[in-house]
């Protein structure tokens, strides 16, 4: 295939919170605006903008994409909104790559944010109306309750415990002490989520990431604009995404082939064959905290039902053989949906470059990747990245 | 990276109140239409098998989502099945507590390739194993309108 190579030239990302004062734009615009000023840059030179956010039902605003235009930089630019519900913060950036790999365009702006909490009483109220209206909706589900239905498949079919998952949880809040923009940092025990309120057994109330408010965004630019923006450009090497059945239930719960199917798809472009050697750091989609096991699995960085075991002898600690959510992912950092899945990007940039501060991961990897998931737990969004 | 305040006293900031002021009348569309008619009229359930794809849908539809080929013909199929996942859900949607936990679970229904989502009865959580054998309860005839709850649960055989 020929295409221009992309680089991720710069990032902004704003504090994950319950509930901000800031509008949505004013989140896009407070992200964007410093994506521009570490790399230096004006919306002068931003030729195009991708935009990520998920349900307008969030908002009330059903025409969300045009809604949040000003905020993001679209104001007489190329400007286009992606949504495939929670992995649209690492689908808007593979947009943004399309415009600028195709040679459309040298520049793009990737912006995603997400205000959840103009939502009452809860966000799970909208969350309902991802379902089909005749089937599943008079059911009343939430997205937790059938995460709880995957959860409950996943233990099953590997003889996997609560009290293994929960490490996931403890893991990832404790990573997120170091991040600036974290809603939940927190120093936690395995006992501390086994005996939070049960929501939905077996998932409790600490196994799963907030609901939250926050942007962020990067800027893309091809290889000869790159290399006068920076030194440090970080490229984006492999994109991959995957939809799975519309009957959701249906699917294998225990294993998302989807998401292997966007990571094979990742992988062919960026020429990796040993996916479990080749990619040294990864941002995993982690909303709860077996998702993380579940999507490593899926990625191909660990064998089927044997990611728990990378868990338990320590591997994907931060210190650890193969870091795993560094940040503090969904649950330490927080989760406005599409926000999440750029702030994993954006990890990944900074870990590359060696500018992640405290959270920085040794040994200097060059190789990794941001996965994110969502629709009905069908859909999976896949950047493997380089420097 | 710049960073903004976090807000911790929200009763410091200005609100309102907004809703969106719609209702909506749905259609069962082509597939489903004879699935709720079959449930209402006869207490059967109706799927659909796509023969060059070999696969067999329940509820009924009218398309296939592999080959987009058209379903005409609906087979009835026992509406029994066994339990695939469960979950025992302890809060509403609005993160009330319910009165009483309900079991929701996947169940993969006999004579087909698809699974329903619906609540069990008749059975204690602790009791709820996959592969668990079930039974589809339906509301008496009269009181059938058509919907996916007039199928009250699914319980042990």
């Amino acid at each position: 295939m020929a295409y221009q190579r992309v680089a991720i030239v710069g990032a902004g990302i704003t504090k994950f919170v319950r509930r901000a004062q800031e509008t949505g734009k004013e989140l896009a615009a407070q992200a964007s605006k410093m994506a521009l000023e570490s790399c230096g840059m004006t919306m002068d030179d931003i030729e195009s903008v991708s935009l990520g956010t998920a349900p307008d039902a969030f908002d009330g605003v059903h025409m969300k994409g045009e809604y949040l235009s000003d905020g993001s930089g679209g104001w007489r630019k190329p400007y286009m909104r992606q949504f495939v519900g929670g992995g649209t913060g690492v689908f808007a950036p593979i947009h943004g790559w399309y415009h600028v790999a195709s040679g459309m365009f040298d520049t793009c702006l990737v912006v995603c944010s997400e205000k959840m909490s103009s939502c009452h009483p809860h966000p799970q109220g909208a969350f309902k109306t991802i379902f089909d209206h005749t089937t599943e909706q008079p059911l009343n589900p939430t997205l937790i309750w059938i995460f709880a239905l995957e959860m409950n498949r996943f233990m099953q079919t590997y003889g996997i415990t609560k009290e293994e998952i929960a490490l996931v949880s403890v893991k990832n809040k404790k990573n997120a002490m170091d991040h600036p923009a974290a809603q939940l940092p927190m120093e936690i025990t395995v006992e501390d989520v086994m005996n939070s309120e049960t929501l939905a057994w077996p998932v409790n109330r600490l196994d799963i990431s907030p609901a939250s408010d926050g942007a962020a965004a990067i800027v893309l630019a091809s290889e000869h604009v790159a290399k006068r923006i920076t030194d440090k450009p970080v490229w984006i090497d492999g994109v991959g995404w995957n939809l799975d059945t519309a009957y959701w239930a249906t699917r294998d719960l225990y294993y998302p082939r989807y998401v292997e199917k966007a990571a094979r798809m990742a992988y062919d472009m960026a020429g990796i064959k040993e996916p479990k050697r080749e990619i040294e750091i990864a941002e995993p989609y982690d909303p709860f905290d077996y998702k993380e096991l579940h999507h490593m699995e899926g990625l191909l960085l660990a064998d089927r039902g044997e990611a728990v075991q990378m868990l338990l002898d320590g591997k994907t600690q931060r210190d650890g053989d193969r870091p795993m959510c560094p940040s503090g992912g969904a649950l330490g950092v927080g989760n406005p949906i599409s926000a999440t899945g750029l702030m994993k990007i954006i990890e990944i940039f900074l870990q590359l470059r060696g500018e992640a501060g405290k959270r920085q991961v040794p040994g200097n990897p060059r190789c990794g990747l941001a996965q994110a998931w969502g629709d009905l737990m069908q859909v999976g969004t896949v950047v493997v990245m380089r420097r | 990276m710049g960073l903004t305040e976090k807000i911790n006293r929200t009763d410091h900031l200005s609100y309102f109140e907004g809703q969106i002021p719609v209702e909506y009348v749905y259609t069962y569309g082509l597939g489903l239409e004879k699935f709720f008619r079959a449930i209402k009229d006869k207490g059967q359930f109706l799927a659909s098998r796509c023969k060059a794809c070999g696969v067999t849908y329940l509820p009924a539809r009218s398309f296939c989502e592999r080959c987009l080929g058209g379903i005409e013909d609906t087979v009835e199929v026992p509406g029994t099945g066994s339990v695939y996942s469960w979950t025992v859900v302890h809060l509403n949607m609005d993160e009330t507590p319910k009165e009483e936990p309900a079991i929701l679970a996947l169940i993969d229904m006999d004579g087909t390739d698809c699974r329903f989502m619906h609540y069990l009865t008749g059975v204690k959580a602790e009791d709820v194993k996959a592969g668990l054998k079930v039974k589809p309860v339906l509301k008496a005839k009269k009181d059938r309108v058509g919907h996916i709850e007039d199928i009250l649960g699914f319980q042990p055989v």
